[in-house]
């Protein structure tokens, strides 16, 4: 499966450089980028409010694994969202002569950018796992309001659509031709599944990691021999032998 | 538990008032902070005059910062005395978030008074609509207190939490710091009233989200 998926990204980023250029642009050649930023950019907010999602239903049952799940679409969607904003300003510069030009779509993505690296910063200030996970969650839900606004609501005030330099509805106005938009969209199909393949990885390692760590509480607490050394035994071992 | 929700907000409110007329700290400190700032603003302009979109900038960033200084000790004080699980024993958290949200609204309340005075004598901004200019203010206070009450109890148990409701507070505010500068600058004349209300409008409608939200999560992380 994974061969495969492979595969067809390998062939799909070799059919960017062979689609002809989309005339839209003012460097058409060098517009190719948008192959990768596009479905990165709309990527983002499946996995960042998927990961609110999640932490909500962690705050209302306290089961660590949708803990887990809510972190790891929360990283997923950081990283997309670390992609989106390095691939756009490679955009930028090629078609707009910056890497930065404070356009309000690049503005707002920085602080959805912003925002999350936040919630790391949070993750990494408990000891207390349990405390972590509550916080952390009550955060990501809480940063879903701005977030939402700063993707959806604020590119689209009038005042901002006319001074941004975003293409904002290239896709919905037929702005790219049909090859363009089919690989396009086969592209971000691929992203999705490729993200959603390693959300399930990094989901299943989180839930064998809280296994064993339950394991190793059992083990420390079970039996009344000696303080904890740090190693742990695989098997019971008698003091009395 | 006899008493009921108003009873509970109430003596939260009232402890949370006792305790900063005792140590005056909270009020001081972000009333010294912004007019502080204004002066750093005033000096760093040089004697020239502020156009009235850079200074509706400068004033909500200053409102915001005097915001992080004083308001998340709502709940870090309470774990620094070791009160926090008293008051766990004996209030509703949703009781506990308003009390401390309500008190955290009338400092800032305080704060944006002294902060719009010193703002417009030392600035020389003259205010075009007062109205506007009352009524995003009063939205503002009330969406930052919401919002800072909330990082403040987040923040309140972890190891570095001073810099940290910074660090979680401020990216959750700029979206409506944005809102906030696009009212204020119309009431300093500049850009039309009719984008000023529509920011007024999403100050509003953000202290409205929050307000719903962040008692809630605050009570699902009560107890831990």
């Amino acid at each position: 499966m994974r061969w495969i998926l492979f595969i067809l990204i390998l062939g799909a980023t070799f059919a960017t450089f062979w689609v002809p250029d989309a005339a839209s642009f003012q460097h058409p050649e060098l517009a190719r980028i948008i192959f990768f930023h596009l479905p990165c950019a709309i990527s983002t907010p499946l996995f960042l409010f998927f990961g609110s999602y999640l932490g909500l239903r962690y705050l209302r049952s306290k089961d660590k694994q949708w803990e887990i799940r809510s972190v790891a679409a929360n990283e997923i969607g950081y990283v997309l969202a670390l992609l989106t904003m390095a691939t756009g300003m490679l955009f930028s510069k090629t078609q707009w002569g910056a890497w930065w030009q404070w356009d309000p779509r690049q503005t707002s993505f920085l602080l959805v950018l912003l925002l999350y690296a936040a919630y790391f910063a949070l993750r990494m200030s408990f000891t207390d796992e349990k405390k972590r996970a509550d916080v952390c969650a009550a955060y990501s839900c809480i940063s879903a309001i701005p977030a939402f606004f700063l993707i959806f609501i604020f590119p689209r005030i009038p005042y901002i659509v006319q001074i941004s330099f975003h293409p904002s509805n290239t896709i919905i106005t037929g702005g790219f031709d049909r090859a363009y938009s089919i690989i396009l969209s086969t592209l971000f199909v691929l992203i999705l599944v490729l993200c959603s393949w390693i959300y399930k990885l990094s989901v299943r390692a989180g839930l064998l990691d809280l296994r064993v760590s339950e394991l190793y509480g059992n083990m420390e607490t079970d039996g009344s021999g000696p303080a904890p050394t740090g190693v742990v035994r695989p098997i019971s071992l008698s003091d009395k032998s | 538990m006899n008493s009921t929700w108003q009873a509970e907000i109430g003596a939260v409110f009232r402890k949370e008032l006792k305790t900063e007329l005792r140590t005056k700290s909270g009020l001081f400190s972000s009333g010294l902070f912004s007019i502080i700032a204004v002066i750093a603003v005033a000096l760093a302009g040089y004697g020239e005059r502020i156009d009235p979109t850079m200074g509706a900038g400068l004033f909500w960033v200053t409102l915001l910062f005097s915001a992080m200084i004083s308001l998340p000790r709502a709940f870090v004080s309470e774990e620094e005395a070791g009160t926090g699980d008293q008051l766990r024993l004996l209030a509703r958290p949703h009781a506990v978030f308003w009390g401390k949200a309500l008190f955290n609204m009338l400092l800032m309340a305080a704060t944006s008074v002294v902060l719009s005075v010193m703002f417009v004598v030392f600035t020389n901004l003259k205010v075009d609509h007062l109205l506007l200019f009352a009524l995003s203010l009063a939205g503002g206070c009330v969406a930052l207190a919401i919002s800072v009450t909330l990082c403040g109890a987040l923040v309140a148990q972890a190891t570095n939490r001073s810099a940290l409701a910074g660090v979680i507070g401020i990216p959750l505010l700029l979206p409506f710091v944005a809102m906030g500068v696009g009212a204020l600058r119309v009431s300093l004349g500049s850009g039309s009233v009719n984008s000023g209300l529509i920011s007024c409008g999403g100050l509003y409608a953000f202290a409205l989200l929050m307000g719903a939200a962040a008692p809630n999560l605050y009570a699902a992380i009560w107890k831990g």
